[in-house]
């Protein structure tokens, strides 16, 4: 069931990045600067990640966000799963969020692929007993059998990436953000994967994507954001606001 | 799918502005957040991770103990050697009765342990998890609460296990130790205070780790652990009480050596101190929750 509630809502959001040529000061230097006459002006720059962002988004809303490298697609993905909280501005979110961010994240080599799962899934803010009854679901999808119980570190590249892909793709979330998905894996887990992750989009009541490949926004998304140096120049029509991308920035 | 073109338009009439020039136009007005909501709101956001919370405090138990013959019964055998060394010494050193001395040591030891350990490993649970703070969202006070919380446990575990030894050493039992729990909770509170400032800190200030380590290492010898406190010259004994981890050792003394309830003052002045420190912890986090991630 897709409803009309407004589920992201973002007001006047900015987000500053803080550019240290010498990361994190020393006691020290921070003590000295005290005395000194002027403070090193170039030591920090900062510059605007997100500018005056504003967006509403509801149920039914598949949104794609092309740009350029840098110009703030992941920064503003990564500003609605709470990752990096505005400077100024909101950003409300209601619903149950599932990042494909990273996928991933959390992974301890020394620990089995069982173990993982709990701990990945802990990460995402499940209970041990969602987990348990996730488990085998998991195990089955990303087709491990038996090497579920062995350290992590011993697995191939592709089994990771398989591991990965199904604990993060296994629950229907309200809130679909995802970062340049592209399952891993032989020619036959990406078949089944691209089937899952065409479920997911279905399922969800927003999806927002990120992805170079115009093509896939313009299959999959029926509203496009056109970001450039941190701003959201252009929103509208997926083919409208792709033909735009390509003459406008990346021509 | 409608556009809102009032949106864009806003978008391109502001979009020459700074942030600071919209505020100025209260166009944007930055955040505001009392400290009990903020308080309210790390606890819920915690809640939804009390089971990330147990399965890291689990797993770094297990891989610190990992491929090792004796597993964990390290962390048994670790104070304890520390300890026989510096009964041995110290006794020698006093001429104290080893076997009570021994006793002494280890009540002040064990408690010393779980108070460096958290603090030092705390101190860099934050630019630690840099990691995974980037990748997703969880709250900052998670990190410092599972180092100290892996370390409490190891506490609790040692704790025990050298009751067992002090029981054949002679050490007779008294109804004091039920009040173990609470001065556990107390120190508990002061490590978990100390270990989310201090980790903050760390994050803007990187030499702090190495400084904490020093000064550490400095108060291990000014609180009375490894001798006792009547070889202090009487003028000099309120230097000893100025020290704040003195009166956390102390409780544990009382409960388990003494064998003796402690006084209310026993209780007030630990549990006062655990409370401020707290307090700095959280009111740090509430000044730069928003600000660590730019930070790391």
């Amino acid at each position: 069931m897709i409803s009309d509630k407004v589920y992201i809502e973002i007001e006047n959001a900015w987000l500053k990045f803080r550019i240290y040529k010498n990361r994190s000061p020393a006691l020290k230097e921070a003590i000295l600067s005290r005395f000194k006459p002027k403070p090193d002006i170039a030591e920090i720059t900062e510059f605007d990640a997100l500018k005056n962002i504003n967006l509403s988004l509801r149920g039914g809303d598949r949104v794609g966000l092309v740009g350029l490298n840098g110009a703030g697609k992941s920064t503003l993905l990564k500003m609605i799963v709470g990752i990096y909280p505005p400077k100024y501005g909101n950003v409300h979110v209601r619903g149950k969020l599932t990042p494909l961010i990273e996928l991933g994240t959390g992974f301890d080599a020394e620990l089995s692929g069982r173990e993982n799962i709990f701990l990945n899934g802990a990460l995402l803010g499940r209970s041990y007993k969602q987990m348990k009854s996730l488990e085998q679901e998991i195990i089955d999808f990303s087709e491990l059998g038996e090497f579920i119980d062995l350290p992590i570190k011993y697995y191939s590249s592709g089994m990771h990436g398989r591991l990965a892909f199904s604990i993060g793709t296994i629950v229907d979330p309200e809130i679909l953000i995802v970062d340049e998905i592209f399952a891993t894996g032989d020619a036959h887990f990406v078949n089944k994967a691209t089937n899952r992750m065409k479920a997911l989009f279905t399922n969800s009541q927003i999806v927002m994507l990120v992805s170079h490949d115009t093509q896939k926004i313009v299959d999959l998304c029926n509203r496009v954001l056109v970001l450039h140096k941190g701003e959201v120049i252009n929103d509208g029509n997926p083919k409208e606001m792709v033909d735009f991308y390509l003459k406008e920035i990346v021509a | 799918m409608v556009l809102s073109q009032e949106n864009s338009s806003n978008i391109n009439a502001s979009a020459n502005l700074s942030a600071e020039e919209l505020i100025a136009q209260n166009l944007i007005k930055p955040k505001s957040e009392s400290f009990i909501n903020f308080l309210k709101r790390s606890l819920f956001e915690l809640s939804n991770l009390k089971f990330a919370l147990t399965s890291f405090v689990v797993n770094s138990l297990r891989r610190r103990y990992r491929r090792s013959v004796l597993g964990f019964a390290w962390s048994l055998l670790n104070p304890l050697t520390t300890m026989v060394v510096m009964t041995t010494v110290f006794s020698l050193l006093f001429h104290n009765n080893p076997k009570e001395f021994g006793i002494y040591i280890f009540t002040g030891i064990l408690p010393w342990s779980f108070l460096l350990d958290s603090i030092t490993g705390g101190s860099l649970s934050l630019v630690d998890a840099e990691g995974f703070l980037k990748k997703v969202y969880i709250p900052k006070l998670f990190f410092p609460l599972v180092i100290v919380s892996t370390e409490a446990v190891n506490f609790i575990f040692s704790l025990s296990s050298l009751m067992f030894l002090a029981l054949a050493l002679g050490m007779h039992l008294s109804f004091s130790l039920l009040t173990l729990p609470l001065a556990i909770a107390i120190l508990y509170a002061f490590n978990l205070g100390s270990a989310l400032f201090l980790a903050i800190s760390t994050v803007y200030f990187r030499d702090l780790t190495h400084i904490t380590r020093q000064l550490l290492q400095a108060f291990f010898y000014l609180v009375p652990i490894c001798y006792p406190l009547n070889v202090v010259p009487p003028k000099y004994l309120f230097l000893f009480k100025l020290n704040p981890f003195y009166y956390f050792i102390n409780l544990f003394r009382i409960i388990i050596c003494d064998g003796h309830f402690p006084q209310a003052k026993d209780w007030l002045i630990p549990s006062a101190i655990a409370v401020i420190v707290l307090f700095m912890g959280f009111s740090l986090l509430k000044k730069t929750e928003s600000d660590i991630i730019f930070r790391l």
